[in-house]
């Protein structure tokens, strides 16, 4: 596998593409298979992405997404490109999609995504799925479903959203287009070896609560008592404060779901809270189940970082679909970490993907963005390996040939 | 019988039976009581739990946002600073907005900012930073400021800062600026250099969930405030730029005027050495004529002379020799002064020259019984000099020295190194020189105005011919002078 790495903090779009095609390319000996970019959304354009196609000389699937920050071998970046050009190995397949109005349509999208990704597919064992998507998709729960009614209940997904800053909209970028509301993601087949390790770093605090009453994302009561009165009765506050710490309250201190045989809760940020007092949160909640206040920490934050590399690192070496030696092994990370843990780590953000890039060893290309929503398959037995969206969680795929 | 008792054992084994039953169900409900007791405790327990939980939660959340401020304002002063270094390193009024960059602005926690200074000649507004916002939003604010100058001026002049949450500002102005301005929160503080014209800096954000803080105004103020120190700066180098420019354009001017003049002087002294030097030959033909024919009268070849006619001649003839002598000096001085005088220069032994002019100043010496002495050191005593043009000046500062020095006087020579030079010194304890006659005393025809002076005749060329050969030997000439105690003469000559 040969894999190229650029990164550009320059401020024109053009500039950055030009820039970091050009040290991506410098690693890559022979044609390149696959172009995957992440950059700050002040730079995204469709110039960004006919820049780098013209860079490259040829035609290549391009998929990535701009947003608040990305994160590569450099560090943590809130201007700039960062762009990774791979050629697979010989007995690795792999195929790209992209669905629009996936907010409206949010399982038909998925199931429409599955059917492209499995175009070409079918005398080829798949391996694993990465989905893309700009801003929040609301009903990303709904969307994991249609696209699992497709590729199937236990396969295993990764991806991730961007989220929109306050001022700024993230975009999709899928081969030479820039668009929003829409998805992009690869299907990967044949010989590949890959690995996953997500983990959030948050801890439960106070006693168990069920949720008495709730319908997919939204949650109607809580201990048979309006939603909103557990966050009401924790911070100790009104409707009206409550609404205006919203996003600080939906980063620091999150429900997190119990799950039989899982080692960390299932986190779930709030979106809004409703008048009648329910409340909307960014992933399914089914009803019956036992959450908990959740909290989290800098320290907590780190550690779970750390936890989800050595995870990634070890399991590459755990179950190869095609013999690897550790020695002259040529790999990289793409690392989805959430925005709320920018928010939480503020000033030691950059600790994080330090931490990452130890553990991963700097032999390891790393490429990454803050995100909100990160897609990964539960561990426990129970689950078989069920696709949940996760929130607040950092996802480290290593891809190794 | 046997029922009875059969009956009587049934009976008692109920009754052993109840009595056992209420003890097992007395001690179960002692059990559930403490299960009871247990649970409560429990419940207790985990409701203390839940509200340690929540004192805990509110603590953090709070501990959270004293914590984001800090981080923001931390955040904010570094991009402070980062800005004020921007600002303060240049002194180009330009370049200071120049330098600003668009992400020392983010970091302070606003993502449009304007910045207008006030045109007095042009009376509007003129954009001078345009961070956030598209062209036509900025054209658009700019021309809503100049159909509304007023406000905008008196809150310079007001010279203190206002924001969305200031109370000098009423709610409906705070509307119109944020609808104008397109933000939610805002914060404008004023620019106040004490030189040229004056602004203000505007703030804004359109993050309503990140409203103004005390701080923010405060650091927004800081900003207008390096900025106003900046434009101060930059106006006052531009003033001193300026001056110096126009000073250095003068002092070139003069420079050239003086130099024009000096080329003038030294033309005209180039004329005038010249119209010496050719009137001075032109002299010296009649002279020496007029001085031959005296002669050969005086020799009585041509007839004896009568005695009245004798003095005369012999008049004639002193003063012809005093002219020729006169004439010769004049040659002399035109001579080096123009460079056609070269000097000869060999290592000369200093006691030689003044013993062969103390040799021939014997006579005068001697008439006025004046001690001439010296005091040669030894490391002084030989010069690279022309000794012919040398003795010249011993033999006119001595014959001075012996003029103006009373009977029985002193003149005294002393010599010493001076650097790579050996200096001269020929003292006497005569009458002196004045001290506002101590300069010009080198000057062609200039005579001190004194009594002796007025007595014994002089062409006033002697110090000139000193001057000028001391000067063609690279040497300095000066005196040093006391009216009635005496002078001294110093002069170097090189080794």
């Amino acid at each position: 596998m040969d894999i190229g790495l650029g990164f550009s903090t320059a401020k024109n779009s053009v500039l950055a593409a030009q820039e970091a095609t050009r040290l991506a390319k410098m690693n890559m000996k022979e044609e390149i298979d696959l172009a995957v970019a992440f950059s700050s959304t002040d730079i995204s354009s469709t110039n960004l992405l006919n820049t780098i196609a013209t860079s490259l000389g040829t035609e290549v699937p391009l998929i990535g997404l701009s947003g608040l920050a990305i994160i590569s071998n450099q560090g943590i970046s809130t201007h700039g490109l960062v762009l990774l050009l791979l050629k697979f190995p010989e007995g690795v397949h792999f195929n790209t999609a992209y669905t629009k109005d996936v907010n409206e349509r949010s399982t038909l999208a998925g199931e429409e995504m599955g059917e492209k990704l499995l175009y070409g597919f079918q005398d080829i064992p798949r391996a694993l799925a990465m989905i893309f998507s700009d801003g929040l998709i609301e009903a990303g729960s709904n969307f994991i479903y249609g696209l699992q009614e497709r590729l199937g209940r236990s396969f295993p997904v990764t991806g991730a959203s961007a989220p929109d800053s306050v001022f700024l909209k993230s975009h999709l970028y899928f081969n030479r287009e820039v668009s929003t509301n829409g998805c992009a993601g690869i299907l990967w087949g044949g010989k590949l070896n890959f690995s996953l390790g997500i983990k959030h770093g948050w801890k439960p605090l106070g006693k168990p609560h069920i949720v008495t009453k709730s319908n997919d994302n939204v949650v109607d009561e809580i201990d048979y008592k309006p939603a909103v009165k557990f966050y009401q009765e924790y911070f100790n506050c009104d409707f009206a404060k409550l609404r205006k710490d919203l996003n600080q309250i939906s980063i620091f201190y999150p429900i997190g779901v119990y799950l039989e045989g899982e080692e960390e809760y299932l986190l779930r940020n709030i979106l809004s809270i409703e008048s009648n007092g329910t409340m909307r949160f960014q992933g399914n909640v089914p009803q019956g189940s036992q959450i908990r206040l959740m909290i989290g920490t800098k320290e907590t934050c780190l550690a779970a970082a750390k936890q989800a590399a050595e995870e990634a690192k070890r399991n590459l070496f755990s179950n190869p679909r095609m013999e690897i030696k550790k020695e002259g092994l040529k790999k990289f990370a793409l690392v989805f970490s959430s925005i709320s843990r920018f928010m939480l780590l503020r000033r030691d953000a950059n600790r994080e993907s330090e931490i990452i890039q130890e553990v991963l060893g700097p032999d390891t290309s790393v490429i990454g963005l803050y995100t909100r929503g990160e897609l990964a398959p539960l561990r426990a037995v129970s689950y078989r390996g069920e696709v949940y969206l996760h929130n607040q969680a950092i996802s480290i795929l290593i891809i190794g040939g | 019988m046997v029922g009875e008792n059969t009956m009587y054992l049934i009976g008692l084994a109920g009754l052993i039976t109840v009595v056992y039953l209420s003890v097992i169900i007395m001690l179960k409900m002692k059990k559930i009581k403490a299960l009871q007791t247990e649970i409560y405790k429990l419940q207790r327990a985990l409701d203390e739990t839940e509200e340690q939980a929540k004192l805990l939660v509110r603590t953090d959340m709070e501990l959270n946002k004293a914590q984001e401020e800090l981080d923001k304002k931390v955040t904010s002063l570094y991009a402070l600073q980062k800005l004020s270094r921007a600002v303060s390193t240049s002194l180009e009024e330009n370049q200071i907005f120049k330098r600003i960059e668009v992400s020392y602005l983010e970091e302070l926690g606003f993502e449009k900012t304007l910045v207008y200074l006030w045109d007095e000649q042009e009376k509007k507004f003129r954009l001078f930073i345009n961070k956030g916002y598209s062209e036509e939003d900025s054209v658009a604010i700019t021309d809503y400021l100049n159909f509304n100058t007023e406000p905008y001026l008196n809150f310079i002049k007001s010279q203190k800062a206002l924001s969305a949450n200031s109370k000098a500002l009423d709610d409906a102005k705070k509307e119109t600026i944020k609808f104008k301005f397109k933000v939610a929160s805002f914060v404008l503080a004023p620019i106040l250099p004490k030189e040229g014209s004056q602004g203000f800096i505007f703030a804004g954000t359109e993050n309503k969930d990140a409203p103004i803080s005390e701080g923010d105004e405060e650091l927004i103020t800081i900003l207008a405030n390096q900025l106003g120190q900046a434009l101060e700066n930059a106006r006052l180098f531009e003033k001193t730029w300026r001056a110096q420019q126009d000073l250095e354009k003068k002092v070139e001017e003069r420079t050239r005027d003086l130099t024009r003049a000096l080329e003038e002087v030294k033309m005209i002294s180039q004329r005038k050495t010249e119209f010496v030097s050719s009137v001075s030959h032109e002299l010296r033909t009649p002279l020496t004529s007029i001085k031959g024919y005296a002669a050969i009268l005086l020799t009585g070849k041509l007839g004896e002379l009568p005695e009245e006619v004798r003095l005369r001649l012999d008049k004639i003839n002193r003063h012809s020799d005093e002219l020729v002598q006169f004439v010769n000096d004049l040659l002399d001085i035109s001579r080096i002064e123009a460079g056609r005088e070269a000097m000869k220069q060999t290592s000369e032994e200093l006691k030689k020259i003044i013993d062969s002019v103390s040799d021939l100043l014997s006579t005068q010496l001697k008439e006025k019984e004046i001690e001439l002495s010296y005091d040669i050191a030894d490391n002084a005593g030989v010069v690279f000099v022309d000794s012919n043009q040398i003795k010249r000046v011993f033999i006119n500062l001595i014959n001075n020295a012996i003029k103006f020095s009373p009977p029985k006087g002193k003149i005294t020579i002393k010599s010493h190194k001076d650097d790579k030079q050996v200096q001269i010194d020929i003292s006497d304890n005569g009458c002196g020189i004045p001290e506002h006659a101590q300069g010009p005393i080198f000057e062609e025809f200039y005579r001190v105005d004194n009594q002796i002076n007025q007595q014994l005749k002089g062409t006033g060329l002697g110090l000139t011919l000193v001057k000028n050969i001391v000067q063609a030997h690279k040497g300095k000439i000066w005196v040093k002078s006391q009216p009635g105690i005496g002078s001294t003469f110093s002069f170097t000559l090189p080794q």
